[in-house]
């Protein structure tokens, strides 16, 4: 045994444990649920599932619930990841200059982000259910007194992504601050002696120099976003109804709270677990073309 | 070349513990033969052969769903295991953490309990590989909710409950309508539209208060449909359901049903309707900012933990035409037997001394606040609605609970958001009914 194999074996040694706690929770899991979607599984114990091949994929796509549940997601997930990126860079902007108080702004920014989501959820409903009505009260503006803004579909559609937004984007600002402070300040000197502007500087410089940022938070932003499943059930828990094609649906039941709900409250486990199979394909297709198409923007130095 | 020596090393690693973790759930084949099961986790064999070990050493686990009698019921157990030395330990999980999944979970992972709870036939259907039938026991001549299936007893009931429309005895009294009066849809009707009319002196917000947003959707979905399912019948009367369940609309008795929903979201108030919870629903009626509230006893403990003590009652659903002389009594939950269980002689003996003893007694009546089941319970419940239950439970007469005996989500999922919808004014009536008769019709 040569010095070579020794040290793969350690390598292999110590790279064990993780590997084996990875392969039982995760990739194991992963294949058995696989093999369930193409049968009549019940998760009761002992009953041995029957072979049903695509019937459970041909149920999804003649679901009006769930073609409906794909595009709201799609809808939440394009304005979440447009409405958080947006506000945290504009933050991270703002306490990277010279401003008093901007560790107080920093840790203030960030600490929403250590609620937990249902926690924050609940909070939410209550300033939609409670405060708002009590302010326009005050303000003597009927309109937002009687606003119920959890029974409009689209209203809560983004006081979700609201709720969302002031839970993540701390967060992400974190990472832009990062990117921030590492832009060479000797490129921004050399541009303002060349005259360039602040827009033009915003543009040519500070912008591709964190792209690599951008792949981040947007990769960050977009799968937190389809995969949203807390903030809904304590916020909306699904709701307010709305009609979609002749039929009545659940305007936020986006689709965890949809693959949850079909598993567990109607019961289907298999059908909930085919739903969840097409859902992992769509969000890896999806993160990884953007990831791809991200990479392609940045520069190196 | 030694990458893959060191690969498969690696890989023999995790095959050895994978397997040695997956030796005890070998034994997934269904069977209650006992010499056919290999169990490595005790020495005796499972199966219905328990007379091999005797009743003081068998430990009984009951995996239950009220998270509000957990604490008595552990007492009560308890002093079971004072009287007769065999131990009885309760789990709990629901409220919040459901519990049909925990209780998969638990089969799952072979921490089997003895006994374990179903609510109607939907549970029924799930669990029936699972269940054994109750024969000859004592409890079963003192009650006439236990759970049957095809005249073979699986289910204990836990306790009855019901609802109807519950009223604030003195508003009522104050406005001059006479609860004893209100059984049909014309008499509610003439009663609302008083009670309307003297908001400001009565001090409400609205003459009902109703839910029927997101948080609430069991209350449209399962009880107020119920009324579709059995108001005016005969109690056990299943004709509704079994043609619901074969995807048949009852057309007339939908278009009188509508009519009630119609009446009551038109008597609520708007922001408790359309996005209330629990809460704000049954802190309208507690407030006195209502007359009335289409809640069932359970609501007691709220009133009692919120210091709400004025006097109250219920009044029947006029979910239908024609005159309604009673409200839904049921059993929303049965104790039921694990066929695996290696406790069953003890378990069995569990349930009926909870039935059948005075101890027992004073622990769902006086302890947990329950109205039981069963004929032979003299103690009455304190709380007043549960009382006001009891009285209607004497009376001998009750509509039927139905509702959990619908496909799996049917009322919760399916049907409720239709309510949702017609509660804002997004749909009419005739549409109403429309796509209740539709989603009823693809049950088919």
């Amino acid at each position: 045994m040569n010095r070579y194999t020794k040290d793969k074996l350690i390598f292999w040694l110590f790279l064990a444990p993780a590997l084996l706690s990875f392969l039982l929770v995760v990739i194991v899991p992963f294949f058995m649920g696989l093999y369930y979607s193409f049968t009549d599984w019940t998760a009761v114990a002992g009953e041995t599932p029957n072979f049903l091949g695509f019937a459970n994929y041909a149920n999804m796509f003649s679901d009006i619930a769930f073609r409906y549940s794909f595009l709201r997601t799609f809808l939440f997930t394009l304005l979440s990841v447009i409405s958080i990126n947006f506000i945290s860079l504009t933050f991270a902007f703002l306490v990277t200059r010279e401003i008093k108080f901007k560790n107080f702004y920093r840790a203030g920014f960030f600490i929403p982000n250590l609620i937990g989501g249902l926690v924050l959820g609940y909070i939410w409903q209550f300033i939609f259910k409670s405060v708002v009505p009590a302010i326009g009260g005050l303000l003597g503006i009927d309109f937002i007194e009687q606003l119920l803004i959890l029974a409009e579909p689209n209203l809560t559609l983004f006081g979700l992504i609201f709720a969302f937004t002031w839970q993540y984007a701390g967060y992400i600002m974190m990472i832009y601050i990062a990117a921030l402070l590492n832009v060479p300040q000797e490129l921004l000197e050399a541009s303002e002696i060349d005259g360039a502007n602040f827009l033009q500087k915003l543009w040519n410089i500070t912008i591709p120099m964190i792209a690599q940022a951008f792949t981040i938070t947007s990769f960050l932003t977009l799968v937190n976003s389809f995969k949203q499943y807390d903030i809904i059930i304590a916020l909306t828990n699904g709701g307010p109804a709305d009609i979609y094609q002749d039929h009545i649906v659940n305007s936020t039941e986006l689709l965890a709270v949809h693959i949850y709900n079909v598993a567990f409250k109607y019961n289907n486990m298999a059908e909930g677990q085919a739903r969840a199979i097409v859902f992992f394909i769509v969000l890896s297709f999806v993160s990884i073309g953007q990831v791809y198409f991200s990479k392609k923007r940045e520069v190196e130095m | 070349m030694k990458k893959l020596f060191a690969l498969l090393l690696t890989l023999l690693l995790v095959i050895g513990l994978f397997a040695g973790c997956t030796t005890t759930d070998t034994d997934t084949t269904d069977t209650t033969d006992s010499d056919a099961v290999m169990d490595d986790e005790t020495d005796d064999s499972a199966g219905d052969d328990t007379a091999d070990v005797p009743m003081k050493d068998q430990e009984v686990v009951i995996y239950q769903n009220k998270v509000e009698i957990h604490e008595q019921l552990s007492a009560f157990a308890a002093e079971y295991e004072a009287a007769t030395g065999v131990k009885v330990t309760v789990k709990t999980s629901g409220g919040d953490s459901p519990y049909a999944e925990n209780l998969k979970a638990e089969f799952q992972s072979d921490r089997q309990p003895d006994i374990f709870v179903i609510e109607g036939m939907g549970g029924y259907n799930t669990w029936a590989s699972k269940l054994t039938p109750f024969e000859n026991e004592e409890w079963m001549d003192l009650t006439a909710l236990e759970f049957v299936v095809d005249g073979t007893t699986y289910g204990f009931p836990v306790a009855v409950e019901g609802w109807g429309m519950a009223y604030n005895v003195d508003m009522l009294k104050k406005a001059g309508v006479d609860p004893a009066s209100l059984t049909s849809q014309e008499a509610y009707e003439a009663a609302f539209e008083k009670i309307d009319s003297m908001k400001d002196e009565l001090g409400i917000k609205s003459v009902v208060a109703m839910a029927a947003g997101p948080d609430m959707r069991w209350v449209t979905g399962l009880h107020n449909f119920n009324g579709y399912l059995s108001a005016g019948l005969e109690f056990g009367d299943t004709t509704v359901l079994d043609k619901l369940n074969m995807g048949e609309a009852d057309m007339q008795r939908l278009t009188e049903y509508a009519d009630w929903v119609e009446l009551l979201f038109n008597y609520s108030d708007r922001a408790v309707l359309l996005t209330g919870n629990y809460d704000a629903q049954v802190g309208q009626f507690g407030t006195q900012q209502s007359a009335f509230i289409h809640q069932g006893n359970w609501i007691d403990p709220w009133m009692i933990s919120n210091g709400v003590d004025f006097p109250m009652a219920f009044a029947p659903h006029a979910s239908v035409k024609g005159e309604l002389t009673t409200i839904f009594i049921g059993a929303p939950s049965f104790y039921v037997l694990n066929n695996e269980s290696e406790n069953m002689d003890a378990a069995k003996a569990f349930l009926n001394y909870m039935a059948t003893n005075e101890a027992g007694h004073n622990y769902m009546v006086k302890e947990a606040q329950m109205v039981p089941a069963f004929t032979n319970v003299t103690l009455k419940p304190d709380a007043p609605l549960s009382a006001n239950l009891a009285e209607w439970v004497a009376k001998g007469k009750a509509y039927t609970w139905l509702q959990n005996d619908m496909p799996d989500g049917f009322g919760m999922g399916t049907i409720a958001p239709i309510y949702e919808s017609f509660a804002k004014g997004d749909i009419t009536k005739e549409e109403f009914i429309n796509l209740i008769k539709d989603k009823i019709e693809e049950l088919k």
